[in-house]
């Protein structure tokens, strides 16, 4: 039994690392979004705000990165579903010894370093253009070097690859007699394939599009080739964390997470209402009625969440116009400075001690009182706060910031260099 | 291959309307989107980078300089090696087999778990936590681990908190974050094949195997790992393959002193201009990768249809 125990134990301790490991990161992200700071941190927690959303909502380039992503996914829906479908029909049909040397052929793009996709379709459609002559300027040049053009060729090369593994697997529950009675019939083999086939694979298809848009959506590998001078969120979003990052893209993240979490949340309880109609039809289950909540929440646990979420939702949004946490800002602002002043005093003291030893020419047996608690960070820290490498990339709130002072001596210089106070004048 | 009388037959099976639009398709996808421009970029790695009005003149022959450049560097004497450049390729693959290796044993036993018990309302839930990360951006989630793997990041606040150590460590430098990100980025990859072949065991032969008197690791490894082995090669086949192949996680998670070796393809392309190099790289990346892939299929005795599945 003790065994038995144990192996239960030792599963949660790994179900809850593994979940940890994959949920974490965005958790810890999706509350940055919310943290006042200038630089996405949880600790030091500054105030709760909303002023992220409303600077992404301002980011003209992150709209624009939006709209040619989504107009790159439909492009790509239309043409790797459609391409997808015909392999895979294909796939069905084709001379059984050649049959592994296609599936090869078709499946490859998937294994192919997203890299060498892109480059691939931009030097071809280039070579390809000078090829046929298109000079520069003309409609065919102009067209071969369109990154809307080149991003769709490229990314619909291996979506297709992942559209036809979704068909693949929904064909072979088709049953070919079907079509053969079609036509027996007098269908014509288009009527045969719209009629019959075509309404088999609708499910098919609903789910290869979604699939294909989230896919052409979230690629950046090949998008960034083969994107020439357009921008999508992707190649957006990836300039902006090299360059530098603020919580405006945790709020991004953030707002992406709760959709996606809508969506499964939507797409459980579709399921389990049909699992459960499915049920009610062939007696097995009865069909509850009365009852508090609606006929579609009974038994279906991901209804009731999906439906408390929006309700949170609609709440949080309401309430987020009238919220504002200036009140708190400014006291995070008053704290911050009244650290400075302390630390300055620390730093004037120690700067006497020191003088005091030198012009004694004794040891410097007092030290410096570098140990003093600041609430488990390194106070040790003077060093470290006046190291340039911390100044470009981490001016978040433990660090000083704020007008001199006016006992500042040049010591303090870099601590309060431009790039510093950038970030924080936006709290 | 395909010869008159196959063709044939696929008109009268699907009538010429719809025999040309699947055949177009296919034909177009294979050929325009996949073979031609492989081709294209493997012919373009073999000429030098000249200036346009060049192109196709009499200068513009085929070269290896591209090629010789990765081993040799730009010593036209071949007397040294380009040691940064290999060594960052040898980096990139022997992290991408070290990411695809860590990531089987994190998630074997959760494939295992999901497969075997059939159905409750807590493994569902379990699937649908599983997806969500799947869907966020893979820029998004390397930013998530860069938000936590930063100089002043939760990790290092934890770790200074329970007074573990002074001062913050640099996992950024230490591709420590990078290794992270890459096993994050593509574990679910690496699950959802290993899970789908799981779920097909017959629960029955383990219970016989049990009623035997196997032993639990004697179980999984006469027969669990030998059921799941196509699921396990082709999930380690696609993380290896993207691992190697990434670009978004090693440029915001690497170090600025290390690269990958996408990341020197990027810099040929865009930084020095030079696609014809920037191609000869790729090449190597793509037939390298290949290789062990395949090399690794053979080993194992595993099949490309069962890719994918």
């Amino acid at each position: 039994m003790s065994s038995k125990a144990l192996i239960r134990i030792s599963l949660g301790v790994y179900l809850i690392i593994f979940f940890s490991y994959l949920l974490g990161p965005l958790v810890v992200m999706s509350l940055t979004a919310f943290n006042s700071s200038g630089f996405p941190s949880v600790s030091p927690w500054a105030c709760f705000t909303y002023e992220w959303f409303n600077v992404l909502w301002n980011d003209s380039a992150i709209r624009e990165g939006i709209f040619y992503s989504v107009i790159i996914g439909l492009g790509t829906v239309a043409l790797s579903v459609s391409m997808g479908l015909a392999a895979s029909i294909v796939l069905t049909q084709v001379w059984a010894k050649f049959r592994s040397t296609y599936y090869t052929l078709i499946i490859a793009p998937i294994l192919v370093p997203g890299v060498v996709l892109g480059i691939s379709t931009l030097v071809f459609w280039d070579r390809l253009g000078n090829f046929l002559g298109a000079g520069d300027g003309s409609m065919l040049s102009n067209l071969f070097h369109n990154g809307i053009f080149l991003t769709i060729l490229g990314q619909s090369s291996f979506i297709a690859s992942y559209a036809m593994l979704v068909f693949v697997a929904r064909l072979q529950r088709f049953d070919p007699g079907l079509t053969e009675a079609a036509l027996d019939l007098g269908a014509t083999h288009t009527q045969a394939f719209r009629k019959i086939l075509l309404p088999f694979m609708r499910p098919a298809i609903a789910s290869a599009s979604v699939l294909a848009f989230l896919a052409s959506f979230e690629n950046y590998n090949t998008t960034t080739f083969t994107i020439v001078d357009y921008k999508t969120l992707t190649t957006v979003l990836a300039q902006k964390v090299r360059l530098g990052i603020n919580p405006s893209i945790s709020a991004l993240a953030f707002i992406i997470i709760t959709l996606t979490v809508f969506a499964a949340l939507a797409f459980e309880a579709y399921r389990r209402n049909q699992a459960r109609q499915e049920a009610v039809k062939q007696g097995k289950a009865k069909a509850k009625s009365g009852g508090i909540l609606p006929s579609f929440m009974t038994g279906n646990p991901a209804a009731i969440v999906f439906v408390l979420l929006a309700f949170v939702a609609i709440v949080v949004i309401g309430t987020a116009q009238k919220y504002s946490p200036e009140q708190c800002k400014i006291q995070v602002r008053e704290a911050k400075q009244a650290e400075i002043q302390r630390r300055i005093k620390e730093l004037q003291e120690q700067r006497l001690i020191k003088s005091q030893s030198e012009a004694r020419q004794g040891p410097d047996i007092f030290g410096a009182p570098e140990e003093e608690d600041t609430g488990g960070k390194p106070s040790g820290a003077f060093g470290g706060v006046f190291a340039p490498g911390n100044l470009s990339d981490d001016a978040d709130a433990d660090q000083p910031e704020a007008e001199k002072p006016s006992g500042g001596s040049g010591a303090f210089g870099g601590v309060f260099a431009p790039t510093n106070l950038d970030n924080d004048e936006g709290n | 291959m395909k010869n008159k009388m196959i063709f044939s037959e696929f008109f009268r099976n699907n009538g010429v309307v719809m025999g040309s639009l699947l055949m177009g398709l296919v034909g177009f996808w294979l050929i325009f989107l996949v073979i031609l421009p492989q081709l294209s970029m493997l012919d373009f790695s073999f000429r030098f980078n000249l200036p346009p009005a060049d192109v196709g003149g009499p200068k513009d022959v085929y070269t290896l300089s591209n090629y010789q450049h990765l081993l040799y560097g730009s010593d036209a004497t071949h007397q040294t090696y380009n040691t940064v450049d290999l060594w960052v390729f040898v980096k990139t693959i022997v992290a991408a087999m070290a990411v695809t290796i860590f990531n089987i044993f994190l998630c074997y036993p959760l494939a295992y778990f999901l497969g075997q018990s059939k159905g409750s309302g807590f493994v569902r839930l379990l699937v649908v936590l599983l997806i969500i990360p799947y869907w966020i951006n893979e820029i998004l989630r390397a930013f998530a681990l860069r938000i936590i793997f930063g100089d002043s990041g939760l990790l290092n606040e934890a770790l200074m908190f329970l007074h573990l150590t002074r001062e913050p460590i640099d996992f950024i430098r230490q591709d420590i974050a990078l290794y992270a990100g890459l096993g994050y980025a593509y574990i679910l990859l690496m699950l959802f094949p290993m899970y789908n072949v799981i779920e097909s065991l017959d629960r029955n032969q383990i219970e016989a195997a049990r009623d035997m008197g196997a032993s639990w690791p004697r179980i999984h490894r006469r027969i669990v790992i030998p059921h799941a082995k196509p699921g396990i090669v082709s999930g380690a086949t696609m993380v290896f393959m993207l691992s190697a192949g990434a670009l978004a996680a090693p440029q915001i998670l690497g170090g600025p002193s290390s690269l990958w070796f996408t990341q020197l393809v990027y810099q040929w392309f865009f930084n020095s201009l030079n696609w014809h190099q920037g191609a000869a790289y790729a090449i190597v990346l793509l037939v390298s990768t290949i290789i062990i892939v395949l090399t690794v299929m053979r080993i194992f005795k595993v099949n490309m249809g069962d890719i994918g599945k």
